[in-house]
């Protein structure tokens, strides 16, 4: 039972709302951890404030036997600290890039209650460029995906990705698969959640 | 009949509101964190997230009521 309830942490299906019936998805894609990295280092060094204060003034507040109200503010400010850091992990976490063997999802959720769903048939794609821009993009192998369409929303960027050689492989396998019949992959050695890595 | 407004309004009562108007925009906010993360979540990722920081934000609740039960707020007024 207990395990059973775990397995949620673990596995999961990746299915969505709205999949259709035999609908696989072939890539799930968040943006690079880099990218989310750098928000929740700062807000990591922001958990240095209170012990610095500490340090600077811990004889002014036992002398004014200020200490617990110190410490009272000092655990508010790490409570407000651990709702930042995972509300930016949800913003990060929710951004997301759905392949499927017939259409790409593309959810941009710009704040809690701000999101914009995109969908595109792959038979609309016209053409798959990358872009990686930078030394940091190129060591850590992570970058922008443009699919150019013949529909009214003219291109869809998918900003930051890991392995971008890698999705632009898969875009050109579904398009390709619409054509020829052949169905398309998830290339060897790469999990769903983030390919290639 | 008579109302002492300067006995309800001490600075404990004021203290008490505010550590509980504080934890009320907490969870509120914990809330609509977790409803994200469990509603629109694909992947073990945000379950992974939603777990994390429901116990994060418990033990940080707990340590926050146990500091504020510590602040004896009337010794702060100047004698």
């Amino acid at each position: 039972m207990i395990k059973a309830l775990l397995s949620i942490f673990r596995d999961s299906p990746n299915s969505f709302e709205g999949q259709k019936e035999n609908e696989k998805v072939l890539l799930l894609l968040r943006p690079h951890f880099f990218t989310i990295a750098i928000r929740v280092g700062f807000l990591g060094l922001m958990c240095l404030v209170p012990v610095i204060v500490g340090l600077i003034f811990l004889q002014y507040f036992t002398a004014a036997s200020w200490l617990n109200v110190f410490f009272f503010l000092s655990s508010v400010w790490y409570l407000g600290l651990w709702l930042a850091i995972f509300y930016a992990l949800t913003i990060y976490t929710l951004n997301t890039v759905i392949i499927t063997d017939s259409r790409i999802i593309d959810s941009d959720q710009y704040g809690l209650f701000d999101r914009k769903i995109s969908e595109l048939h792959s038979h609309r794609i016209q053409d798959v460029s990358i872009h990686t821009n930078g030394l940091i993009e190129t060591f850590l192998q992570f970058g922008d995906v443009t699919v150019q369409t013949a529909a009214s929303e003219k291109q869809f960027v998918f900003h930051q990705v890991p392995r971008p050689d890698i999705v632009k492989d898969v875009i050109m396998q579904v398009t390709a698969a619409k054509h020829t019949g052949i169905k398309a992959t998830t290339p060897a050695g790469s999990t769903v959640n983030n390919p290639g890595i | 009949m008579d109302v002492d407004l300067a006995s309800m309004f001490t600075l404990v009562t004021i203290f008490n509101t505010l550590v509980v108007g504080i934890f009320l925009v907490y969870w509120g906010m914990v809330f609509v964190i977790l409803y994200h993360l469990t509603r629109f979540g694909i992947g073990v990722q945000p379950k992974r997230f939603a777990a994390l920081f429901l116990f994060g934000s418990l033990a940080l609740s707990g340590v926050v009521v146990i500091s504020s039960m510590n602040v004896d707020i009337n010794a702060l007024l100047p004698s």
